[in-house]
């Protein structure tokens, strides 16, 4: 036994020493992002284009990302937290101010879509992917398909509902069906919401996030509160799967590109922005994964199939009514209050 | 008189509730479908596209790379200091050191994960593959050393006394009586420590580095965008690799006795 094992740990140590320090003769780009989040491809064109080497690293929430960070851990180069993230990392002086002569690509960013980003001016921030909240139904079982938020009261399809197990989304919706702002900190509009989320409780089967998909390709569930590029994968699979973006209005959710300040590669961090906002690029990167990137120059080289897809292009109505999730900040206790005591509610 | 059916019975739900979740995900890696909610034919499009996927791959190599050596490390020092809790039981120092051995197996991993961190950070570590290293070997050697000390409290000193009578040099006892009584210890130890090695999340995230995601990292973040079923066919893979070594064991253990 002892006779192999000091030399296999040393042959190990050594190994992966060399392992970490290898490929130091080329940049390397560090990307911390979500798990299949790009088209491979793509990087691979980077690499090649920018004679470097691009490293991707995986999380799984924005929180734990932002534990990470916060605790300081370093050496990413180019993170995409979702944008209420983005502005709380912000303010704690978490990110690099960007540099816009590097990125020339951000002319082809959709100005309409500025209008509701919480960073307009792309100080900091420049957004990667859209993601849409809305209503996903099977054709066949749903009569009189309404896009309104008011379908979750609706009693012949009770139990065969399900809405997303998030408070912002949730309770946010309830806003968006009363009228009101979904980044409302006004108490008795909350209390008014909690309502509404109480009645749509009894009639729901569940608050889920996940199985959801499962469920509404199966037929299990009629009516979903679901997110768009969800529901896009699982139209491949069940053509019934409807998508609608309610008439009131929905949450906007968006991915954005940052540089944390202790990023080393800062220059080619910008390269790898701009790339992505290439608009053939960008085209791409849509067709890949099925989430909107707001880039207006690639809508035209997208298939028509994708362009006139509800679930990636909404009516410019229905959008300027939408509203992207924004920090909170002391007012998120609020609404944890109110979810918990929905979430405790027979 | 009538054997109890009571006993087979409740074996056979365990066994069922042990290796359903199993079989349910190697059938469904064959699965077309992406959600798993019905059948759509068969299909290895999942397989395929593994293949496909440098990311997945390179997490599983860092993944064995770290358990691997992890395993190795802490297996040397984990016997060592139960060797050294077994021989001195009685010294306060060692009755000390006990409790710091014992400590990593209670404390909640999400607190040692952000400490360890804090601790590279604040040591200017660069983290990576070398800290996760460090961080597994840590909470392994704990494990390592506990199974070893159990294994020595029914071990019989006198017999370490008896070799060294007979003429046994430190080495030759070691390597003739020492080792092989206790190597059914170190293979349980090893093992432990290679599983919880290969499956920790919560240290690992906090303490890995860039380019170096382990796998269970991996996975828990493809739930927000990825692919599930990949990990399915991935799973399909580990499994078989691991079925057909513990049968290649069995069989040259067999062949030796």
């Amino acid at each position: 036994m002892r006779k192999w094992t000091f030399p296999t740990i040393i042959f190990l140590v050594s190994a992966f020493i060399s392992l970490a320090s290898c490929g130091r003769t080329k940049p390397t780009l560090n990307i911390y992002t979500w798990a299949d989040y790009i088209k491979p491809d793509l990087v691979r064109r980077f690499e090649k284009e920018f004679d470097c080497r691009v490293v991707i690293d995986t999380f799984d929430s924005n929180e734990s990302m932002y534990a990470k960070i916060k605790a300081g851990a370093t050496g990413y180069d180019l993170l995409t937290p979702t944008s209420y993230m983005v502005s709380l990392m912000n303010s704690q002086n978490m990110l690099q101010p960007l540099d816009h002569r590097l990125l020339p690509n951000l002319a082809h960013i959709d100005p309409e879509y500025l209008k509701t980003a919480l960073d307009k001016t792309m100080d900091h921030s420049v957004p990667y992917m859209i993601v849409y909240t809305g209503i996903a139904y099977l054709k066949s079982r749903v009569t009189d398909f309404v896009p309104s938020w008011s379908m979750f009261d609706r009693q012949d399809l009770k139990g065969r509902i399900t809405m997303l197990n998030d408070m912002r989304e949730t309770i946010g919706a309830a806003l968006k069906f009363l009228g009101y702002s979904l980044n409302s900190t006004e108490e008795n509009q909350l209390q008014e919401a909690k309502g509404v989320v109480l009645r749509w409780k009894k009639n729901i089967a569940k608050f889920e996030n996940e199985q959801y998909k499962t469920g509404v390709a199966s037929e299990e569930f009629l009516l979903v509160q679901a997110y768009s590029g969800d529901i896009l994968q699982v139209q491949k699979e069940n053509l019934d799967v409807q998508f609608a973006i309610p008439e009131e209005g929905t949450t906007i959710s968006v991915d954005d590109l940052v540089i944390p300040r202790t990023a080393k590669e800062v220059k080619l961090a910008h390269s790898f922005i701009n790339f992505l906002h290439d608009p053939q690029v960008a085209a791409e990167n849509i067709t890949f994964l099925y989430y909107l990137s707001p880039n207006k120059d690639s809508y035209p080289l997208l298939t028509p199939e994708l362009r006139h897809n509800p679930a990636l292009f909404i009516s410019p109505e229905t959008r300027a009514k939408s509203e992207i999730l924004a920090n909170l900040g002391p007012a998120n206790a609020l609404y944890v209050k109110i979810w918990d005591e929905i979430k405790a509610a027979k | 008189m009538k054997r109890s059916r009571f006993p087979f019975v409740i074996t056979v739900v365990i066994l069922f509730f042990f290796y359903l979740p199993i079989i349910i995900l190697v059938i469904n890696s064959f699965n077309a479908s992406r959600f798993g909610s019905g059948w759509q034919g068969f299909s290895l499009r999942w397989y395929v596209r593994l293949f496909h996927e440098p990311e997945i791959w390179r997490a599983t190599r860092n993944s064995l790379i770290i358990a691997f050596s992890a395993t190795a490390l802490a297996l040397v020092l984990g016997t060592t200091a139960a060797l050294a809790l077994y021989r001195f039981a009685q010294s306060r120092l060692q009755r000390f050191h006990y409790t710091l051995i014992y400590t990593p197996l209670v404390v909640p991993e999400i607190l040692m994960g952000i400490s360890l961190l804090m601790f590279f950070v604040a040591a200017q570590i660069r983290l990576g593959l070398s800290t996760i290293f460090l961080a597994h070997v840590t909470f392994c050697i704990s494990f390592v050393a506990m199974v070893v000390l159990a294994r020595l409290q029914d071990f019989d000193y006198a017999i370490v006394e008896a070799a060294q009578d007979l003429g046994a040099g430190w080495w030759a006892t070691t390597r003739k009586v020492l080792l092989p009584l206790l190597l059914p210890g170190l293979i349980a130890g090893g093992l432990l420590a290679f599983t919880l090695s290969i499956d920790d999340f919560v240290i690992t995230f906090f303490v890995a580095g860039p380019g170096s995601t382990t796998l269970p990292i991996r996975i828990y973040s493809m739930i927000k965008y990825g692919s599930p079923p990949l990990i399915n066919a991935l799973s399909t893979i580990l499994l078989i690799i691991t079925f057909g070594a513990v049968v290649m064991s069995q069989r040259i253990s067999r062949v030796k006795s």
